[in-house]
Order: structure tokens, then sequence, then C-alpha cells
């Protein structure tokens, strides 16, 4: 085994020729890899010193198998250099700073002190040099003489690709490795470079790196034949050109054959590094497509960096699609049994736990809370069949693993993409369930921002002790029912869950002992109430609100408006004739209806109280009994919703057609005022602008008031009303919509004008500014939209389709940005947020240390309710 | 009320759901392919007086070469099943000319065409509802797609902005708003976007292809032969206002007179080059480049500069308010590229790649001394491989893609409906608000509620049930006629 090593520091700089010939374990000076024998030649692309792939050899350089030998690398002499086009617009940069004759950089000594003392600060502080660097670059580059030699200098143009030229002559990389080799130390320094790290010239290369067989292993066709890596055919193709480059040489070739060679050799190089450069062809395979080289490797979504680093894939994960399960905790997550047969938790077996853990693996890996592999003390696993339970149970001994199937109880997370809050990872206990879906509470899906409309999610196994404790008690689902973006609660009733509470404890409902048997059937040890009356008959009766209160914990006083209070202009409070305002008194509903405003997401008043002060396990208690209790609540009411409960009376249909014909006669006249010049323009308006307002308003209105008539005969006995009223489900808008009026159609927030020309479609008038020409549906949905309205609806609807569309791209990108802006920001034991570098970014959290769930939709009022309790507490 | 299901009814017995693909393709093999190949007309070789002088073009029935090398006719089931392309062979006639003597019309196979399902040429057109069953075919299958390689392709009805059409709008240039008028010119699958600017102190400019920034109007506009002052003002509109406008860009011009005008524009397109040279390619630039629509001959130089002036009008106009932009999400200046279009874009493509090869192979024969034959020459494959490649990928010629997709067999209504789709060639990953929106002229004929959710929402639309799709004359000869009798004059030449 080797010493763990720990990382100081790391410093980036280029590889010298030297390195390169110090790290290599052999020279390669053959293009050919293996022989007729199949057997890798010495010296050549495959050499067996470079590391080993094939299964049952040994590298000849470390004597590791294949998988223990990381690989080594080799390298190839160059004839001649080659510009490193990763530098190519460095080497430019440096060419113009520096004087052609004597290799300085064309700055005084006086600016060159400066320089290095401005990097030196810089670089102090830990910020880049870039800045500095492009400055001196600039500076060096204006003087036409140089300041040393008196050399005149001349403007050198870069030519795309990789060509310098100056005074009409391509420099070559000889030339260039020359003029750099000469650069003094301290004139490096000044470019903002270290010169024992990185000298220029090593831009050049004259020596390259063969890099080892294992990131470039061939593969073995089925017909026997051997297929080699991209980057072994480039490097195959640069040997040769060295090759043939060195026999021209030496045999005296004529310059424009050299000049010719040494071109090929820098092509292929430069697409041995990176195959996407401008101006280069792309180097190709024989089938035309292009070679993947090494920066092809790094780069983009699924390079090294984005896609085999950031992006990592982990085993003991599942995913299926999820279904609701309304009688689970909100704590739990319903885990189908073939998926809980294949997860497993690793536990040690001791003296204490032997026999239990003997009963796990006898029972084997098909019978469900088995086992699935044991791991021996010495490292040696064995997957437990039902061959050899009973033998492998007999063997276990204590120090041994085993992976015990997942089974109830057990911790996991749990996560829907995307992953947008911490919310969207919250662990949960595991409830093994028949059938294929994972199953959960309704009440966690605002969280997880989930629906049951074929959505998937993903489920982890914590495999480490840490790991599971760290779930328990930083992630469970209770620990997150308070929202750190607003301090409410994010997790509570939702649709029929806010309905059922409603139906159950508006007004005076009287429910008899055989209905609160009922309700009250999935909840523990509870204590019934003296009951509140009794009937003709003689049998006693409770009210929901006495059923209700069973649930809140002893103790709870509360007031609040419930969500479908009409804000009258003097709040009657608890005389209030809906039943709209809340009052809780040592945990008993004394007046009031509980709804969306009491226990629903983002909003439940009674789950936030009950969690702050009684904490999290009792506020999963409250959440779970309420679900409960209102799931039974509505069936014992019983709800539905149909066409007919959008029916309304023939003379509120009267009253509507009336209104609706009043505001187009408005819109008429607004329309004959404009034409007439009477119509006065608001401030800042044209009248053109003016008059779409005023029509807009004139029809808004309309709308509005044809929904209140409707309205009025919609009563509370409606269920539609039901759900729009207490916050489950839909508005009052969607409802006059379906019975009076669905209204003004626009686009981009004005009436529909595009079109033919003059008009929106042929079947109006040029010219005609009215109501129904430019998008008014004035029919319900129930009674139908004629075909003009139908079309306008359409355009209506087609903006909100892009709308979601597009929004949900942008977002995701602006979400990805901001994380990737923050990601490394840590809040320290002292309350500092800092960065990596370990610069402070804020003194306290947030600005002012709060920890948002803890503070009452960050308004003041904890503190008057801090206050009410001490002086409730030094009272008594 | 009138019963609309009558219409309703009328509609849907008389034409198939897709006839809009068979009748677009049923015109290609009618009329498009001999198009093509009246375009190409002769092979030149570079061999001495020889050319081969090419004939009428006839489509067979679909047929399959067996592993035998017997030729038998082909079903379309029989090709899903079997992984072949159902591809008829095209017969060329040719004709070898040295000289004065001309060889024998010789009708060669130049390559396999895929063929649309219940087309003209398909072997199941016409069959009885029992043959269908007896050929393997579901009798209610609508055709409309081909077979490649034994999967289905649909090629996609793409949507582009129409053609040849002046459209003026405003475009930003740093902080000004400047009225441009813009037209894409097409002729025979090449196409040139010819903008007309009014720039800064109202002065004209032009750009089309080939020449980098913009020429001054009055330069152009003397070039192509519209002289004097006089012609010019005249040419562009008789409205005091914008005369005013003219005059301006008169004061400004560079140049007197058309000689003058080839040589400035000579100097722009070749640049560096000699003075006689200039002026060739000047005239050369101007024909080729310059709204190819209109012609590419020195005749229809004048016609140029009168539709140029044209364009500056509505840029006159739109800058004086006279005209709004054009709203290039209206239906009517949207035009439809149906498969027969697509098919025959990617045909002469594909021919003109054969022809060079046909002269290639002509000088090779040539060279080695051997008697010329056009059935040798000619390599069938080229043009074949060409032709099944893009159906088979979607990668069609100019780059575009997703242009040919699998036929969508989900259930019946999928099918129909894919068939029926049309496609934006605009980029989803951009907002293109407007672009997307339902637009009321879409009325009747793009379906109101079928588009997908998501990225491509709205840019992917359907026909509407009764649409019904006019297609483009290639003869104006009609029209023309009846012009004249109208006494329109022409333009053709110089205007006394």
């Amino acid at each position: 085994m080797t010493v763990p090593k720990r990382i100081g520091k790391i410093s980036f700089g280029l590889i010298s020729p030297q390195e390169f010939r110090r790290m290599s374990v052999v020279k390669i000076i053959t293009a050919d890899t293996y022989d007729d024998d199949g057997f890798p030649i010495e010296m050549g692309l495959m050499d067996p010193r470079l590391g080993v792939i094939d299964p049952g050899l040994r590298c000849r350089s470390c004597g590791g198998r294949p998988g223990e030998c990381p690989g080594h690398f080799g390298h190839i002499d160059l004839i001649a250099p080659v510009i490193h086009v990763g530098f190519a617009k460095l080497i430019r940069k440096i060419l113009r700073g520096i004087c052609r004759e004597c290799s300085r950089l064309m700055l005084l000594e006086g600016e060159k002190r400066m320089y290095i003392d401005q990097i030196e600060t810089i670089v102090r502080l830990g910020q880049t040099t870039d800045d500095i660097v492009n400055k001196v670059f600039a500076e060096a580059r204006k003087h036409k003489v140089c300041p040393y030699c008196s050399a005149p200098q001349q403007e050198i143009k870069f030519e795309r690709p990789l060509a310098y030229v100056e005074e009409g002559h391509k420099l070559t990389a000889s030339d260039i490795r020359d003029r750099f080799e000469k650069i003094p130390d301290e004139d490096i320094k000044v470019m903002g470079m270290n010169p024992d790290t990185a000298r220029p010239e090593w831009m050049l290369l004259t020596v390259l790196p063969v890099p080892p067989v294992t990131m470039r292993p061939s593969i073995t066709l089925e017909s026997g034949q051997r297929s080699e890596d991209d980057l072994t055919h480039k490097l195959v193709d640069i040997i040769r050109i060295n090759q043939r480059f060195q026999e021209n040489r030496e045999a005296g070739a004529p310059q424009l054959i050299i000049e010719d060679l040494w071109e090929l050799l820098q092509y292929h190089i430069t697409t041995f590094l990176d195959n996407t450069v401008s101006g280069v062809p792309p180097a190709r395979h024989r089938s035309g497509r292009p070679l993947k080289t090494l920066s092809q490797r790094l780069k983009g979504k699924e390079g090294r960096f984005r896609g085999s680093l950031s992006g990592k894939r982990v085993n003991f994960s599942a995913r299926t699609v999820i279904s609701p399960d309304p009688n689970l905790s909100i704590n739990e997550v319903g885990v189908p049994l073939e998926i809980a047969m294949e997860l497993s938790v690793p536990l040690v077996v001791s003296p204490r736990n032997i026999e239990v853990m003997r009963d796990f693996v006898r029972r084997g890996s098909d019978k469900h809370p088995g086992v699935n592999y044991i791991t021996r003390a010495d490292g040696r696993r064995v997957k437990v069949t039902d061959r050899n339970a009973e033998e492998v149970a007999e063997q276990l001994e204590p120090g041994w693993k085993i992976d015990r199937q997942l089974m109830d109880g057990d911790i996991v997370l749990f996560n829907r993409q995307p992953s947008l809050h911490r919310m969207s990872i919250m662990s949960h206990r595991v409830i093994v369930m028949p059938h294929k879906t994972f199953r959960l509470n309704p009440a966690v899906c605002p969280p997880y921002n989930a629906d049951f409309d074929g959505d998937e999610m993903n489920l982890h196994v914590p495999q480490t002790e840490e790991a599971r404790a760290e779930a328990e008690i930083l992630m469970r689902v209770q620990e997150n029912i308070l929202s750190p973006r607003f301090g409410g609660p994010i997790i509570g009733g939702i649709h029929d869950y806010v309905t059922g509470n409603f139906l159950l404890t508006h007004g005076d409902r009287r429910i008899s002992r055989l209905e609160v048997m009922e309700v009250l059937k999935k909840l523990h040890h509870l204590e019934i109430p003296e009951p509140v009356g009794w009937n003709e008959a003689g049998e006693p009766y409770w009210t929901g609100k006495q059923i209700f209160s069973l649930i809140l914990p002893r103790g709870l006083n509360l007031e609040f408006k419930a969500s479908f209070c009409k804000n009258c202009d003097s709040c009657k409070r608890e005389a209030c004739d809906d039943d709209a305002y809340v009052v809780i008194r040592d945990g008993k509903i004394l007046t009031g209806t509980i709804d969306a405003a009491a226990v629903g997401a983002f909003k439940g008043k009674i789950t936030d109280r009950v969690i702050k002060e009684y904490g999290p396990t009792v506020g999963a208690g409250f959440i779970d009994g309420m679900t409960q209790m209102a799931i039974r609540g509505i069936m014992l009411a019983g709800f539905s919703f149909g066409i007919d409960d959008e029916d309304i009376p023939k003379d509120a249909e009267d009253q509507i057609e009336d209104v609706l014909n009043a505001a187009r006669e408005n819109v008429t006249k607004l329309i004959d005022a404009y034409k007439a010049g009477e119509l006065e323009p608001l401030p800042g308006r044209t009248l053109d602008e003016t008059l779409e307002m005023r029509i807009m308003q004139t029809l808004g209105k309309a709308r509005d008031n044809a929904g209140s008539i409707a309205g009025r005969y919609l009563g509370i006995d409606n269920s539609g009303v039901v759900m729009a009223v207490s916050g489950a489900r839909g508005s009052m808008l969607n409802l006059t919509q379906m019975a009076a009026c669905v209204g003004q159609q626009s686009v981009r927030g004005e009436r529909i004008r595009r079109g033919y020309e003059g008009r929106t479609l042929p079947h109006f008038r040029r010219g005609d500014l009215g109501a129904e020409a430019h998008g008014f549906v004035q029919s319900s949905y129930k009674e139908g939209l004629n075909p003009t309205e139908f079309f306008f609806h359409a355009i209506g609807g087609r903006e909100g389709l892009v709308d979601t569309a597009i929004r949900t791209s942008q977002s995701g990108y602006l979400q990805r940005r901001l994380i990737n802006a923050l990601q490394d920001l840590e809040v320290q034991y002292d309350g500092t947020v800092k960065e990596t570098r370990g610069i402070i970014v804020q003194f306290s959290y947030g600005e002012d240390g709060v920890d948002a769930s803890k503070r009452d939709y960050a308004s003041p009022e904890n503190v008057h309710r801090i206050v009410q309790r001490v002086l409730k507490k030094e009272g008594a | 009320m009138l019963d609309r299901n009558v219409l309703y009814k009328a509609y849907f017995t008389k034409d198939k759901l897709v006839h809009h693909h068979i009748n677009s393709f049923n015109d290609f093999i009618d009329s498009g392919l001999q198009k093509v190949i009246n375009e190409v007309r002769i092979i030149e070789t570079n061999i001495e007086d020889t050319y081969v002088k090419l004939g009428a073009i006839r489509v067979e029935k679909p047929t399959v070469t067996e592993a035998d090398g017997s030729v038998e006719r082909l079903y379309p089931n029989d090709a899903r099943l079997r992984n072949l392309t159902y591809a008829s062979p095209l017969r060329l006639k040719m004709t070898i000319v040295q000289g004065e003597t001309e060889k024998e019309p010789v009708e060669a196979m130049i390559g396999m065409l895929p063929i649309m399902i219940m087309s003209q040429v398909c072997n199941l057109s016409g069959l009885s509802r029992d043959e269908m069953i007896e050929f393997g075919e579901d009798p209610l299958d609508p055709g409309g797609y081909f077979v490649v390689n034994g999967s289905e392709r649909v090629i996609m009805t793409l949507e582009d902005l129409s053609p040849n059409k002046i459209l003026v709008e405003y475009n930003q240039r740093y902080d000004d708003f400047i009225e441009v008028a813009k037209v894409f010119s097409q002729r025979q699958g090449y196409r040139s976007l010819v903008i007309v600017e009014r720039g800064r102190r109202s002065i004209l400019e032009v750009s089309f292809p080939s020449v980098s920034g913009r020429l001054n109007f009055v330069t152009l506009a003397r070039a192509l032969g519209l002289e004097t002052d006089m012609e010019i003002v005249q040419a562009v509109s008789d409205n005091p206002e914008i005369i005013k406008f003219m005059l301006e860009n008169l004061e400004e011009s560079e140049v007197a007179t058309k000689e003058e005008a080839l040589e400035k524009i000579g100097g722009r397109v070749a640049a560096g080059q000699a003075k006689e040279y200039q002026k060739k390619r000047a005239a050369y630039v101007l024909d080729r480049y310059l709204l190819p629509h209109i012609g590419v001959d020195e005749g229809d130089r004048f016609a140029k500069a009168l539709f140029l002036a044209r364009m500056a009008e509505a840029c006159f106009e739109l800058a004086l308010g006279k005209r709004g932009e054009d709203d290039k999400d209206h239906y009517a200046n949207k035009r439809l590229k149906l498969s027969g279009d697509l098919m025959e874009d990617l045909f002469r493509v594909a021919f003109s790649r054969l022809t060079r090869d046909i002269k290639y192979q002509l000088e090779r024969a040539s060279m080695r001394n051997r008697e010329l034959n056009v059935i040798t020459t000619v390599r069938a494959d080229v043009l074949t491989e060409r032709m099944i490649h893009p159906l088979a990928t979607g990668n069609w010629v100019g780059g575009r893609t997703g242009v040919s997709q699998l036929l969508d067999r989900t259930d019946y209504m999928a099918s129909l409906s894919h068939l029926r789709r049309v496609i934006s060639p605009l980029s989803r990953s951009q907002p293109h608000f407007e672009a997307r929106d339902l637009h009321p002229t879409q009325w009747g004929r793009i379906c109101p509620s079928e588009t997908p959710e998501g990225p491509n929402c709205g840019l992917v639309k359907n026909f509407a049930q009764g649409v019904e799709l006019s297609t483009g004359v290639e003869d104006y000869g009609d029209v023309k006629k009846m012009l004249l009798d109208l006494e329109v004059v022409p333009v053709v030449g110089r205007r006394e």
C-alpha cells in the first residue's frame, strides 16, 4: 500500500524538453505497432514499456498488471522544432514584444522594474496577472527601435493558422526558438512567467511526449483485426513524417521539399493536439470521420471535465415513476420490492448482532430482507445464492460485512430533477411495497415540484454510517418543512387535502359517532372529546372543528384570517359571518375554517407555528394527521365537479349578456370618440395607446362584472367555489371563465392586432377596432366559443405555451450560471462566508446572519410573539 | 345555415389527406426531372470538339435487382421487409457529338430514383382494395412517403420566406434604425439575398452576394443601363417627396456614364486586377449574382434596374410612413417547399455530380484511345448514392438537416399528422416569439391547436383539415399574354 499523500500546492508551467525526456521510458522510433505474431514491437508505438492493456501481461516498466499500471510516457525526438498550437497567440505577443536582434524585451529598465513590482503585488493578492501582462506586451510593441541594441524592428504579421511573417518572410519555428532562447530571465519575469518553470522557447516543441498505451488502447474486433485508437493513428503519422523529414534532410534534399515536410510535420502535430483549429483542415479517419485528438477529449459537454469528472455516475441508486399514497407519512417513501431486493445497505457483523445477521444471510438473495453479497475479513466478496446461503451463514464471523437488501426503516435519499434548491433531495424512510412505482405522500410534492403525470424520481442508498447520520439529521423531510426561501412551510396540504379540511371544519358541521370513527380510523391513540350535543334520536354528535382540534398540540394559541377571508373594511374577527377568522386556544379551534392559509403548502400558518413551537417531529406528525383526516373528511362529504356545476340561472345569463352588450357599446363609443378626435389622451400616452388602454380596461371590467354576477349564483355549496375559495385549486377567475365569459385574449399584453391588412381576420371589416375583431371572447367555456373566438383563444393560448417552453430553458441556464458562480462559497464556523482561497465574501451569512427558515416569513412578527409568550409566562 | 359537413365530406372523399406530397412528387416526375436535365443540356468535355447531348428522361416502375442479377418488380412491403430501397431506374437519352458527327442516341440507366408510395409511378397506384391487400399493403395507408433501406422516410414540408418578393423592414445599424428592402432572389436552387437600404442622409446602397460591402444605388443603376438622372428618378417614383430624396442621391453620384459605373463596380469586385478584366468581371457579377431570378443575360439588366428602383421606392415609402414594415409571419409571405421541390434540389446536385463523373470517365476513355461509349461511362451508383443517402439520413443538400424523417407509426393518426407536418427553418434555440405565435393568416391553412410543446413550439406546424396548396407555374406565357392584352408595356431593353 502506498502512503496517502496530501497535495500542498499546484503550480502551472511549461514542460521543458529535458523534462519530457526524463519522464519518458522509451524513445519511439518506428511507426509500427505489432509484429506478425501480434506482439508489440520494441521502440514502437505499443512498446511494452509504455504500459499494459492486454490481460495477463505485466508492464515492463513497473511490473504492474493491467489496471494497476497507470502507463508510462515515451517520447519522439522531433527533427526540427514545431509550434505548439495552444500557444500560438502567446508566441505572437512575445515575438512582437522582443527585439529581433538581441531578444530583449523592449521596455526600459525602469518600466520593467515597475511592472515586476506590480506583478508581484497582484500575485500576492491572489489575482490574475493577465491585464498587466497584456499591458507589458502592448507597451513593448510600441518601440520601433530596440532600446538596447538600437536595431530597427519590423512588423510581424500573424497569418492564420500558424505563420509569423516578418518582412514578407515566414519565420520558421527554429528562428522563433532561437530568438526565444536568447531572452534573459529577468525579461521573462516581466512577461508574467517564471523562467524556472516556463521558458518561452518551450512553447516550440523539440520533443513530443508519447502518451502511454493505457490512454489509447487498441481494441480487437470480432474478426480478430486490431483497431487502433485515434491518437495512435495520429502518432503513426507524426513518426512517419518525422522519419521522412530526417532522411530527406540527411540526403540534402532541396529546401522546398524540406519546407513542405516541415509544414506537414507541423500539421500533424497541430491536429494531434487540437483537431478543431480554424484554418487547419481537420485530420480525418479513412471513413471521413474527423479524428478525436487530445483537446477533443477534454473539451465540451462530453469531455473529460464536464462529462467524466463533474458528471459522475453512481451505484446504489434506482429510478422509476412516482405515484401518490396518502397513507404514507411525509417522512416515508414506498419502494417497490424489486428495487429493494437489488439495492443494499452494508452492515458489519459483530458478536452482538451475529445471530440477526445469520438470519439475513440464511434467507439468501431471493427472499426479501436477504443478503446479496458478503465481504469476508480479508476483503474477498462472495455472492450469496440459494445454494450457498446456509453454508455462508454458518461461516459468518464478526468483522465480515454483509450487503443486506433494503428494508423498512432504512434511510434513503430521494431526488427529483431539476434539483433547483436543497429540498430537491431529501431523505425518507423506506417502506417496501408491492408494484413498480415509488410512492410518496402528495404533501411532499411541492418541494420536489413533482406531480404524477409520469414524473420519475431517483433514489440513493447511503453506504456509510456518516452518510446515514447526515441524511437523517440534516436531510429528513421533516427537517425541511420550513423553507429557507421564505421562512414558511413548503410542505403541506394540496388539492383535496385542503378541500377535505375545509369541508370538515367549515361552519358547524355535525358528525356522528360512526363518522368520527371513520375520520379518525388511521390516527393513533386519540381521546375522543365530549360530544357537543345529542340529536333528536338521542345520538351524540361532534363538530368538525372539534375533530380537527385532536391533531393540534395542546397549548397552541393562534389567530389568523383564513384564505377565503374577504378582507372586509371592518373585521368582525371571531364573529365573522363567513367563519373565516380562525381562533385557536390551547389547541382547540374555537372559530374559523381550516383551509390553505392554515395547512396549505407555502402558506400553512398552523403548520408553521406547530413546527416553530413544538419542533419538526410534532410538525411532521401534524401534517401526517392532517392528511389522514382530510382524505377521510372529503370522502365523508363526497366531492365532485361537473359541467352542471357551472350552471347559472337564466336571468343571470341575461344580466351577463346585458353587461357585455353595455361594454361593447362603451367600446363603440370610445372608438367613435377616438375617430371624432374627442378622446383625451392619458398622460404620457399617445392617442392610439390611450384608446387601446381604455378598451382593454372596459372589456376587463365587463369580464369582471360578468364574473361577479355568475359568482353571486355560485355559492359556497358549489364545489368549484369550495376549491377556489379554500385555495385548493383554481381561482374564481377560472370559474367565471367557465360560467360567464372568457374575456379578452392577448398577446404580449396587447389585444390581438396582427393578421391581414387592416384587420385580424377576413371575417371583419378593415379598420374595425371593435371588441370581437381583436380577440374579445364573449362566450363562456360552457357555452362554447364561436370559430373566430376559438381562433383568438388559440392565439392567446399559443403565447402561453411558447412562454413556458422558452422560460424553462432560460431559467435553467441562469441557474447553472448562478451555481457556477456561488458553488465554492462556504459558511465558516465563525459565521463568515468565505470562498476557497479564504477570502471573505460576507462577514455574516446573508449580511445579517439570520436563518431564514426560523424567521416567520421575514416579518418582525416573531418578536411580538416572543414578547407575548414571555409576558404570559411571567404572568403565570 | 349551410351544412358545412357536406363541404368537409367532399374534401375527405375527393382527395387523400396526403395529396400535397403525391401531387408534388408527380409534378417532379412529370416535369421536374426533365427541367433539371434541360438546365444542363450538354456535358462538355476537355476532348476536342466532343460533348454529350442530353435528351429525354424516363422513369420506370420500381424494381429490385436480385443477387442472381434478375430484375423484378418491387412492391413497397417487400422493400420494408427485406430492407430494400423502393426505387425506379432512371433512363436518359444521351448522344455523343464529336465535331460534326453525331452518334446514335443511346438510352442509359443513370441511377435509381426513390419512389414515393402511391405516386403515379408507384406499383400500387390504381390498385383496388383487394389487390392492395394481395401485395401486403394496408388499403387505407395514404402513402406519400419513401421506403429507403427498409425504413419509411417522410420528406418534411419546409416553410420558407417567400423568394423573389420585396420585403421592407427596419434594421438596426449601431444606434440608428435604417429602412431596408430585401429580396431573396431564387433561380434554380441558387438563392441570393439582395438588400437595398436607405442609410444616413437618404443615400441608397445595395448589397448582394459576391460583392463585399455595399454599392451605391445610383452607380449600380447607371451600370445596369439607367444612364441619365431623369431615367433614374422616373424609374424610382413620381412622388415629389421621394424625388427629393432621389435628387440628394444623384448629387452624391460617383459616376456619370454606364462605362464609368462599370469601371467603378469592377474596382470593387476585382480589386487589383487588370482594367479589362475588372469590367468583364463586373458585367459577369451583375448578370449572375444580382437578382438572378429576373435573368442571367445581358438583356435582363434593364429589368433588374427597374426592379431595384422598385425596392428603392419601397424603402423611401417606409421612411415616409406611406407603408408599414412587412409582416414576415404573414402567410402570404411564406412559401412551402414540398417533397417534389426538395427531390428536385437533390436531383439537381446529384445529377451535376453525375455529369462531372461522366466527363471524367469520357476523358479517361479518350486518353486510352478507346471508343467513346455512353453506356460504359455512366456510373449509375454515383447518382443513386447521392439520392438515397440524403433521404436515409435527412442531411439534405445545402446543409439542412432533418429534412427526411422516419415515419411515425405510433398509430394511424400519428402517421397522418406526420405526413401533414410543416417545419420552419428558424433555429429552435432562439426565442423568435413572433414567429412562434399563431398568426391570424394561418386560419384555414395551419391547424391552430396542433403544435408540439417545448422548444419547437410554434415552429413545427400541421396543415389544417381543409388546406389546399397551389403550386407555382413554370411557364409565364399565359400570364404575359394576358398582361400584353391589357396593353401593359413590356420591359425589354431601353424604354423610349
